[in-house]
């Protein structure tokens, strides 16, 4: 077989069957879905008849209208971005000394280190937030250091729990190995003797770090962010059982548009405006990465 | 390679659990909605199996099932629920001469405005909506406990402030608003329920959140002092605080102004694959003895006459559980809202939710 | 070790006590004397055997146990073969197809599947949940995947196909063993996403399905018990104790470019 042919085929080969999954399973319920954000809702829930009485088909932009001109949707979702963003660059921080750690290590321990990582989230999301909810406690350990400290400063108690504060500890609690694992895999392939290189050079381990690593380790930086950042903003969970009055997130007023109004249009309404944003920020981010890569970036290793 | 392992075992998996197929009464209730002995007992009288699935909250019965999933026997969704699954064709109209045991169900919940002659639904059991609170803290503070006011007055809300949480919900926080008001609580005059959202937002500062999911531990424990909540977890607090040797006791309040009731009925729905056996269920639970099952375990209301015999006495004693006559005339069950009042209601609790 | 490498650890461990400390709390309160998970009471075995002898509970662990192996394995195929495509075959469709499954909401994606399976008519069940499963987890390993190949050195494949290899055997020869690394990221979180799913299982599952998750949840609003510790604990420790037989069992598939490189 020419080498062309080869190269096609096997093009077909290997982003077909991924491809035809996210169709079938994928795209063709989001679409039915996104065709619904242009209906009504249905009298007691769900949506109304697609054809109605009168033969007609029931579309209208009513519930797009209602998204652009409440600016109140706006503000809440915004509230996410800046939630999700925290939860980004706090994952980041904590991440990259623990997938560095792990990528260097022994190859006898690599694994081990590697599933420690993984296996509490293995264990029921539920009850790792309830633990997170008796660390935070009023009556527990690290209120108490907290408040004592704020009260020699004459401060009132401030609540660790119900509190934006307990909200963005377990975002960042619940979204870490998806930024651990990204990086360690970009991490692990990084080649020691660059390093080497550098440090013979004069290169403190600062400068080793800053024009070494992390401009390689971009890709594994975008992709962890990616997937720390885009499902963070669309959660519901964690502000429900230990947020606060005001710590609603774009993805509660999904969750209630099916599960309390049983406004299925405005809910999906919201879901693709979510959604075409968050691929959006990433976009932009990708974009900006690969240009600021390539000034920055040293030649390949 | 892997993957066609893969869908084989699929395949063998589905084959043998629809082999299994054969005699099963699909159930889909709240958890720890009905009593372990009450469903060995039913399997042991029908020679069937009974598939328990689960859901914890009326809405997502409903979206489920709006959404077209079939193979639900019975169901045990909340009057508000019953009317919305009942004007949207899901439910089949039940056969009265195979439920004999329906006599044993107090008149008064029978024939209501959600279900006239009870074509498709019979009473199971109930809760109120009340104030749940820690005996200890609230005499301390000095505050009174059978009024809504200590949740929506910030002149006592002051004394509580981060201890206080309220329902996540939107019907029930306005119905309790309502109450607190002097209106019904299903008041569907936007004036008033301007007039709610107002009262709401002006409390709202001084609640530590609003929780459905999690404030009864943080109430067990002493964390929090004062919930707006279901009666029987408010009892199953108590329970559990007392098991746990701690110094304070759970308490239902009723608040003088009224209260929402709740009344869990059964259903079969429309596509039940058994509704043979659903039937034999629901005169089966409709039994005194089986009925009093849930109340003895978890301190549910419960309209079953028959069953008041076999309730523990000290249960009856309850005035949130058993709610005595003069009561019961402040006691309101939630109507489904029309569309359009969902989306206003739902635009307010928004505002609410943001912090405007 | 090098200087500054002190640092590193110290950050690590860090990170790690942060991981771990909720950790210890579930595996510590599976042993509490109440029914609440909020404060510590006494100690007992008592939530332990009332695992043993729940059914419901023990099959509901089993299925998701079977339906996050299932979903996984599947996923990260197609998840790696997407990101593959993606990197070195620039399909343009992909990038989104990928992408989208993780930005969407899961309520919605949960309510659109299940229209779409009840169009369909498609009985709902274990298979249901897996395909809906599989559908957002493909997204995972394909971003890992990619990010893992971006960067690398196109070279050695070149060389593979130069010295006559056909495209398939460069794959596994050289291109699979570099990114394993990714491939087995990719497959972790996969297996994690799916053993925890509630939303999207809820809707996609029968009416005699029961997944760990939906079990638990149902209970979020009366009293998530001890109960659920000791099967978390036991959960933990059965795919730890599964994942490391398999990594004894079968190296080869295991073992990444720098283990295999001569």
């Amino acid at each position: 077989m020419g080498r062309r042919r080869a190269e096609r085929l096997g093009k077909w080969l290997v982003s077909g069957p991924p491809l035809l999954y996210l169709l079938v399973f994928f795209a063709a319920p989001t679409l039915i879905m996104v065709l619904a954000s242009f209906r009504t809702p249905g009298e007691f829930g769900g949506l109304a008849p697609f054809i109605d009485e009168a033969g007609k088909a029931d579309l209208n932009l009513e519930s797009w209208t209602r998204f652009f001109t409440e600016s109140i949707y706006l503000a809440i979702f915004l509230k996410s971005v800046v939630y999700a963003t925290i939860t980004t660059l706090a994952c980041l921080l904590l991440a990259y000394p623990l997938a560095a750690l792990i990528a260097r290590s022994d190859r006898r321990y690599r694994d081990l280190l590697l599933l420690l990582v993984i296996l509490p989230f293995w264990s029921n999301f539920l009850i790792r937030v309830y633990a997170w909810m008796i660390i935070l406690g009023p009556n527990a350990a690290l209120a108490r250091v907290v408040n004592g400290a704020l009260a020699m400063f004459g401060h009132e108690p401030v609540p660790l729990l119900f509190s934006s504060f307990a909200v963005l500890v377990c975002l960042v609690y619940v979204h870490l190995p998806f930024m651990v694992l990204p990086l360690y895999a970009n991490l692990e392939k990084h080649d020691q003797a660059l390093l080497d290189a550098a440090q013979d050079l004069g290169a403190d381990a600062w400068q080793r770090f800053w024009r070494v690593t992390f401009p390689l380790s971009l890709p594994g930086v975008y992709a962890g962010a990616a997937l720390v950042f885009i499902p963070a903003l669309g959660i519901f969970a964690i502000p429900d059982i230990l947020g606060g009055p005001e710590d609603t997130m774009i993805g509660n007023l999904i969750k209630q548009q099916f599960l309390e109004t049983r406004d299925w249009p405005f809910g999906s309404v919201l879901s693709i405006v979510l959604t075409v944003a968050a691929l959006g920020l990433a976009g932009v981010a990708a974009l900006v990465g690969r240009g600021g890569a390539r000034s920055g970036a040293p030649a390949r290793a | 390679m892997k993957k066609l392992l893969q869908r084989a075992a699929a395949c063998a998996l589905l084959l043998a659990t629809s082999a299994f197929g054969a005699d099963q009464l699909h159930l889909y209730n709240w958890n720890n909605y009905i009593a372990p002995e009450t469903v060995k007992r039913f399997e042991a009288q029908c020679k069937c199996e009974v598939v328990q699935t689960y859901y914890s909250d009326n809405e997502e019965l409903l979206a489920k099932l709006a959404a077209g999933a079939k193979g639900y026997d019975v169901l045990v969704p909340t009057s508000n629920a019953v009317q919305a699954l009942i004007k949207g064709g899901q439910l089949l109209p039940l056969d009265k001469t195979k439920l004999p045991n329906t006599r044993n169900v107090d008149p008064a919940y029978l024939n209501t405005p959600f279900d006239p002659g009870n074509q498709y639904s019979v009473p199971y059991a109930m809760s109120t909506t009340i104030i749940g609170y820690n005996d200890v803290k609230m005499k301390e503070l000095g505050l009174p406990t059978d009024t809504w006011a200590v949740i929506f007055d910030p002149q006592y809300l002051a004394k509580v402030k981060g201890r206080v949480t309220v329902l996540d919900s939107a019907a029930e926080l306005f119905a309790a608003a309502f109450k607190y008001l002097g209106y019904s609580a299903n008041d569907t005059d936007p004036k008033h329920w301007d007039e709610a959202t107002a009262l709401i937002k002006k409390a709202r500062p001084y609640w530590a959140a609003f929780n459905a999911s999690s404030y009864i531990k943080e109430l067990t424990v002493g964390n929090i002092w004062l919930v707006h909540g279901y009666s029987n977890d408010i009892f199953q607090a108590n329970q559990d605080a007392q098991a746990a040797g701690r110094k304070f006791h759970i308490l239902q309040g009723l608040p003088k102004e009224g209260a929402v009731l709740a009344v869990d009925n059964m259903v079969i729905h429309k596509s039940a694959p058994r509704p043979d056996l659903a039937l034999q269920f629901i005169n089966f639970m409709l039994d005194g003895r089986n009925s009093a099952e849930l109340t003895n375990l978890i301190g549910s209301g419960n309209p079953n006459l028959e069953a008041r015999k076999v309730i523990k006495p000290e249960l009856l004693a309850y005035p949130a559980i058993f709610p005595p006559k003069e009561y019961q005339a402040k006691l309101e069950q939630l109507h489904d809202l029309t569309p359009a009042q969902r989306r206003l209601r739902n635009k307010l609790w928004t505002e609410i939710k943001a912090g405007r | 070790m090098r200087k500054g490498s002190r640092w590193l650890w110290a950050a690590a461990l860090v990170a790690y006590g942060f991981l771990y400390l909720p950790l210890v709390i579930v595996v510590a309160y599976s042993f509490n004397d109440s029914r609440l998970n909020a404060e510590w009471v006494g100690f007992t075995l008592d939530w332990y055997r009332k695992l043993f002898a729940d059914e419901d509970m023990l099959a509901a662990a089993g299925n998701s146990l079977l339906i996050a192996l299932a979903a996984s394995l599947v996923s990260t195929v197609l998840g790696t073969m997407a990101g593959v495509a993606m990197y070195r075959y620039r399909v343009r469709l992909l990038p989104v197809l990928v992408l989208t499954p993780i930005a969407i909401p899961e309520i919605l994606m949960g309510v659109s599947l299940l229209i779409f399976f009840v169009l369909l008519n498609f009985t709902l069940g274990l298979l249901s949940v897996a395909l809906a499963h599989i559908a957002f987890c493909i997204g995972f390993v394909a971003i890992v995947v990619r990010a893992r190949l971006a960067g690398m050195d196109e070279s050695l494949t070149e060389a593979a196909r130069d010295c006559g290899a056909s495209p398939a055997r460069a794959f596994r020869h050289v291109t699979l063993p570099l990114i394993m690394p990714g491939v087995i990221a990719g497959a972790l979180m996969a297996f994690t996403l799916s053993i925890d799913d509630f939303v999207i299982t809820f809707f996609t599952a029968g009416a005699g399905t029961v997944t760990l998750p939906l079990q638990i949840y149902s209970m979020i609003k009366i009293a998530v018990t001890p109960e659920v510790n000791a099967v978390s604990t036991l959960l933990m420790l059965l795919t730890l104790v599964l994942i490391v037989i398999a990594t004894k069992v079968s190296p080869s598939l295991f073992r990444t470019a720098s283990e295999t490189a001569p």
